[in-house]
């Protein structure tokens, strides 16, 4: 009994000591998939060497989810670790408007930090809050539209779709034929179960109709009429041309559909860039056939990718901001963002690097994401962004599963997002 | 017998009983009751705190959504409770019988429970996926159907398909529950009653069930607190769709605490702990446990 009281006394002391432990490092705290989490861990100790600064890592999990929620946590109890983060481009509206981040105007203008070689578009619409520069970017995402070359060459087609309605007749054309031989052969497959995924695929139907989700105000314009009508394509994909199978809506994320794709069961398929090199690796069946292009428009109306990716910020309560913006400086610049795309396959934020003859020469499909990533369109960038998604992904998922129709669906998810919006005033 | 109790007095009785005082309030009163202070809040991120008295509990009254996870999840720990006694009894009883190889199917029975219900949710999925989905293969190899069924596409189909994942991966946990219990009932008045010439029916209806009864409800007690709690499952296999037909309370809350709504969040925890206390409180009344 005595041993196991003083144990108890002395685990407690021991964990308020690693609490109060007294901060001399800075610390980042960075999560992903073990390559990614050690290539970091490579990264921070090269800082050190060169800066003489020290930094420690906090490893985080892969899931998304997880790693904002680890992050939420020290930054809501105002914690002075860790000093800097990495976050998905969707927390950034509610990290800067909890005043979370430090803005990083002031070293910007004091050392005449180069805005320019970034993605001017993906600054201004991510990085940028109430006017102030809160984070930068680090790699970039967006939508991208795979095809099989093999099969629109079978067809008679010498490039891929430029509109959705191109899309839908080459895809029945093919569909129709391939059936006799494969009864599990489908045109088109994209992410539409409910989850955040499907906010992206709907921002990009949205888009490339010349719709938004929000005002230049940031008030949500859930119901415009092209956002009804882009609604309404993506259930004809499903229900009408039956060009995307029916688990759209209930299985279909990046995994499931890159799967479908990569088997060799799918002419088109929407995912992100990180399918490429997966497509191409030895034992896909579709490797060595696989085109990547725009995502098409509806009429003549240019396409539009949505914008992912991760971007770095400094902690407001950072005891030593200064030094978290010299490894900002580091993350940010050519030869670290080239050290990423040749070793990860990341997708930089700098537009220099996709005219790198050596990345080039390794990833012969970088320069052509180039123009995908000036043009992305970003989720919108408010703070109760979470919710208004939750309220996208539930009435747009029951519109795809045929329950109600893609009209009455947006004016009811338009009215409960104005609720949101009135209860986070 | 009771002189060494009596002669340490009341300080020797509560000085045992203190570690455990210690432990409930620590890690079950004071979460709860810092729930409940935090629900009392505006408490999110972005915005200055501020307290709202029971604003939250308003809130929830008049949020369309929370009621139907509520409906979504009471159904779902009905349906599942009920089956899972229903079917936990049978094998409970048929596991109780001189059987062949007895030990093995009682070690067998219990391979579901033992395996994370986030795992046998990745199982499950691998079940009822579209494409390459073991049910649908099944169906169609033996031809009782055409094609494909989306399993979870419709809001019963995807209750139905969550019920079943469920009721695979908790009945063994009845099952050796009630088996405990089967266990305990004296042999001899199976025998009495044989010799007074009843049959197998009226054995179980007089003699087991009411000596099961006890632990028949503290079966359904575990059960249905647990399945009124029900997140992994549907996290996993559906995350609350086909279009927020399967959201149940705790993912409903989950999601607030995920977009920084603490307080929100926290009244929807709350209101999810009312009603699996009253109902537990309901079932205790039900099986006048505590008195005699």
């Amino acid at each position: 009994m005595k041993k196991r009281v003083l144990f108890t006394i002395a685990m407690v002391s021991l964990l308020l000591v690693t609490c109060t432990r007294r901060k001399s490092k800075l610390t980042f705290m960075v999560g992903g998939a073990p390559n990614e989490v050690e290539f970091w861990e490579k990264l921070t100790e090269t800082f050190e060497k060169k800066t003489g600064i020290p930094i420690t890592l906090i490893r985080q999990p892969t899931d998304t989810d997880q790693r904002r929620q680890g992050l939420v946590i020290p930054l809501k109890s105002k914690q002075k670790d860790p000093d800097l983060f990495l976050m998905d481009v969707v927390w950034i509206g509610q990290f800067a408007a909890s005043k979370w981040l430090q803005p990083l105007d002031g070293y910007i203008r004091r050392e005449g930090f180069p805005l320019e070689p970034f993605f001017g578009r993906v600054l201004e619409s991510a990085d940028r809050y109430n006017g102030e520069l809160i984070a930068l970017p680090v790699y970039v995402d967006g939508g991208l539209l795979y095809y099989r070359r093999d099969l629109l060459q079978r067809f008679g087609y010498r490039s891929p779709p430029q509109s959705w309605a191109e899309l839908v007749r080459c895809a029945v054309k093919a569909q129709t034929t391939l059936r006799r031989e494969n009864p599990n052969f489908w045109g088109f497959g994209w992410q539409g179960a409910q989850y955040e995924g499907l906010v992206c695929n709907f921002l990009e139907f949205v888009s490339s109709n010349g719709g938004r989700l929000t005002t230049k105000e940031g008030k949500p314009s859930l119901n415009l009429p092209e956002n009804i009508e882009a609604l309404g394509f993506m259930v004809d994909l499903i229900h009408r041309y039956k060009i995307s199978p029916p688990n759209t809506y209930t299985e279909m994320k990046e995994e499931e559909v890159r799967n479908l794709f990569q088997s060799g069961n799918c002419l088109f398929e929407r995912n992100w860039p990180y399918a490429w090199s997966l497509h191409q690796a030895k034992g896909s069946a579709v490797r060595g056939r696989v085109g990547i292009a725009p995502l098409p428009g509806f009429g003549g109306k240019p396409g539009a990718s949505a914008l992912g990716g991760w971007h770095i910020g400094i902690s407001r309560y950072s005891d030593a901001p200064a030094q978290a913006w010299e490894f900002v400086k580091f993350v940010t610049s050519y030869k670290v963002q080239k050290e990423l795309v040749m070793g990860l396959g990341w997708n930089p934020a700098r537009v220099d690097i996709y005219d790198d003859r050596e990345v080039g020469e390794k990833f012969p499909h970088l320069p052509a994401l180039k123009g995908v990533f000036q043009t992305a369109v970003s989720r919108p960038n408010l703070p109760y962004y979470p919710q208004v998604s939750e309220v996208i992904q539930r009435w747009a998922n029951r519109a795809l599963a045929g329950k109600i129709g893609a009209k009455e669906a947006l004016d009811k998810a338009q009215k409960e997002a104005e609720e949101v919006m009135r209860a986070y005033k | 017998m009771n002189q060494g109790l009596k002669a340490k007095g009341a300080w020797g009785t509560y000085g045992f009983l203190l570690p455990l005082f210690l432990f409930i309030c620590g890690f079950i009163l004071l979460p709860v009751a810092g729930t409940f202070w935090t629900s009392l809040f505006r408490d999110v991120a972005f915005l200055p705190k501020k307290f709202l008295g029971l604003a939250n509990y308003i809130r929830l009254l008049k949020d369309p959504n929370f009621w139907r996870s509520a409906r979504f999840t009471l159904l779902f720990a009905f349906g599942s409770v009920a089956l899972e006694v229903g079917l936990g009894t049978i094998f409970a009883l048929l596991l109780n019988e001189k059987l062949p190889l007895r030990g093995w199917l009682r070690a067998a029975v219990l391979v579901p429970w033992a395996i994370p219900i986030a795992i046998s949710a990745r199982v499950w999925e691998l079940v009822y996926n579209y494409n390459y989905g073991l049910a649908n293969y099944l169906l169609i190899k033996l031809g009782v159907s055409s094609g494909p069924i989306n399993w979870l596409g419709s809001g019963w189909g995807a209750f139905l398909s969550l019920l079943l994942a469920d009721v695979w991966k908790t009945t063994p946990f009845v099952t050796i529950i009630l088996l405990a219990g089967l266990q305990a009932i004296p042999e001899e008045l199976y025998q009495q009653a044989k010799v007074d010439g009843t049959n197998f029916y009226q054995r179980f209806l007089k003699i087991t069930l009411p000596l099961l009864k006890p632990v028949l409800l503290v079966a359904i007690l575990f059960r249905t607190i647990d399945a009124l709690r029900i997140f992994d499952l549907v996290y996993v296999l559906t995350h609350g769709g086909p279009g927020g037909m399967t959201t149940s309370l705790s993912l409903y809350g989950y999601k607030f605490f995920l977009s920084s709504d603490f307080g929100y969040g926290s009244a929807v925890s709350v209101a999810c702990f009312l009603i699996a206390f009253s109902l537990s409180i309901l079932y205790l009344r039900m099986g006048k446990f505590g008195g005699d």
